[in-house]
């Protein structure tokens, strides 16, 4: 019987080596490099919708050395054009390093869905923020290189304080940019209901916080699973960033799919479900 | 040889003009100073209420996250600015960090305290008139909306102050404004406070040692949960604080 695919290791100068790889669609084989690097360019002309999703939740397992996982987007959207980035979250395992930046050009009226979120590993495994090294870049310009929205966000281990006391008991942070006129509507939905979570789980200031003694079973008293708070940003407001920490992924992607269910129409697809 | 020991002595002293610069770097750190600090916690009333912070031990690592945050994402700003303390580079810093603030309640409290500090460096400062030329030429322009780091930066390069003095300055005032938030929120007595103030100065130097002297392209924040919680300002109920 042919084989659809054949993948041959040898020993070559003491080390494990792929000396054969062959794959026929739909089979394929990847052969990591240590440290690899990808780079995408996407451009979405006048008036077009794009959606780019993940089949999975991108895995960046242990580095070798300190060489770093990399992946680079570029993107141009036109006039009226619609771009979604809905992707699964990113989980790095132990000793894991990975960089990611996405570059989002727009015109005024371009309108742009970005999801951009991170697992703190195999948690089940007992793996919380174990990670070497998390870098990702999102920013959005305007027309003539204005800046719009400039934003990394860093965690690395060996700092001052560790990755895991910076987040305490949240497994998951999440960002979602919506930004456009064609999102007008979700922004205002989309404001309202995380206000409307958050006004239930902040309580008022305690009266007597010295002398409180917090126990875990008094419900009141304990961190919520889930905070977001939602920013205006832009020129006459033009976009919506909401910010999420949660002790779990699920709650993220029931979230998710919430909120960004009333964009099946423009997409074509409803994302996260 | 009698010369020689007189050179000796003298090398020692002070020249009038750093005496001075010490007179007017002591008056921008002092909490007397009416910059309207005080209006900010820095996340820290929003914390407490979302029960993330709920006593002095939460408080300490909560103001290291705080000076850490301000490190990687505000130092570079307070740098550049001391560097070259010009109008164009303070427009295209505020620029910048304007789109780098993404948490709106952040961003308001930075434009606050920025436009506060400039009002008063133009005016106390008096024997330096760029300070108020550069106030007057940006004022209700809509160019610039006077950010807190730049304008520091640029206040303490104006002054003469090197780089690391001002960012060293920087970090303590932030230091200083949520200790001063805590007591204010009960979370801890004046005297504790300053003890958790002075516990953790080295951690502040550490902090400053890491995050010194880099671009502004390098800038990046390091506690997403912070950010989110910041953010949550807004919702508060009942709240002392702006932001």
């Amino acid at each position: 019987m042919e084989s659809e695919g054949k993948v041959v290791v040898e020993m070559v100068g003491g080390r494990s080596t792929v000396t054969r790889c062959f794959s026929k669609y739909p089979l394929k084989f990847i052969v990591p490099n240590k440290g690899d690097s990808i780079s995408c360019e996407l451009t979405v002309g006048d008036g077009c919708t794009a959606v780019l999703t993940t089949q999975a939740s991108t895995k960046v397992y242990k580095s070798m050395g300190s060489k770093c996982s990399e992946q680079v987007l570029e993107t141009r959207i036109g006039s009226g054009a619609v771009l979604a980035v809905i992707p699964d979250p990113v989980t790095c395992f132990s000793t894991a390093r990975y960089s990611q930046k996405q570059v989002f050009r727009v015109v005024s009226d371009s309108s742009l869905v970005i999801v951009d979120w991170i697992t703190s590993g195999r948690h089940e495994s007992g793996e919380k923020w174990d990670f070497d090294l998390y870098k990702s870049t999102n920013h959005i310009f305007l027309e003539d290189d204005q800046p719009l929205f400039l934003d990394t966000v860093l965690l690395e281990r060996g700092s001052i304080t560790s990755i895991a006391e910076r987040m305490q008991d949240y497994q998951v942070i999440a960002m979602v940019v919506i930004l456009g006129p064609k999102m007008n509507h979700i922004q205002s939905l989309v404001q309202e209901e995380v206000k409307r979570i958050m006004s239930e789980q902040l309580r008022g200031p305690p009266t007597s916080l010295g002398r409180q003694i917090i126990t875990k079973s008094d419900h009141c008293l304990m961190k919520p699973s889930f905070i977001a708070s939602a920013s205006v940003f832009g020129p006459k407001g033009i976009g919506l960033v909401v910010r999420i920490a949660a002790m779990t992924t699920e709650s993220v992607y029931r979230f998710l799919q919430h909120q960004l269910a009333c964009l099946e129409p423009l997409l074509g697809v409803s994302p996260y479900r | 040889m009698e010369d020689g020991m007189e050179v000796n002595k003298k090398s020692k002293r002070a020249t009038p003009a750093e005496s001075n610069l010490q007179w007017s770097q002591w008056q921008l750190l002092d909490s007397i100073l009416p910059t309207g600090g005080f209006a900010h916690s820095f996340g820290l009333e929003a914390a407490i209420q979302a029960r993330l912070v709920s006593g002095p031990e939460d408080l300490q690592t909560f103001v290291i996250h705080v000076l850490e945050n301000t490190g990687s994402l505000l130092l570079p700003f307070v740098y550049s600015a001391t560097m070259s303390p010009d109008l164009e580079t303070w427009y295209k810093l505020d620029t910048t960090l304007n789109a780098m603030l993404t948490n709106e309640v952040g961003r308001k409290a930075s434009i606050a305290q920025g436009s506060a500090l400039m009002r008063v460096a133009a005016a106390v400062f008096s024997e330096i008139p760029a300070l108020k030329s550069m106030r007057d030429a940006s004022h209700g322009s809509g160019v610039v909306s006077f950010h807190h780091a730049p304008i520091y930066g640029l206040i303490c390069g104006l002054l003469g102050l090197d780089g690391t003095a001002s960012q060293r300055a920087y970090l303590f005032i932030t230091m200083r404004d949520v200790v001063s938030a805590a007591t204010r929120l009960n979370l801890v007595g004046p005297l504790g406070a300053a003890v958790l103030q002075h516990r953790i100065a080295f951690l502040a130097e550490a902090i400053l040692k890491k995050w010194a002297d880099r671009t502004v392209e390098e800038a990046c924040q390091t506690s997403p949960l912070l950010d989110t919680v910041q953010g949550c300002h807004g919702y508060l109920f009942s709240r002392l604080f702006c932001s």
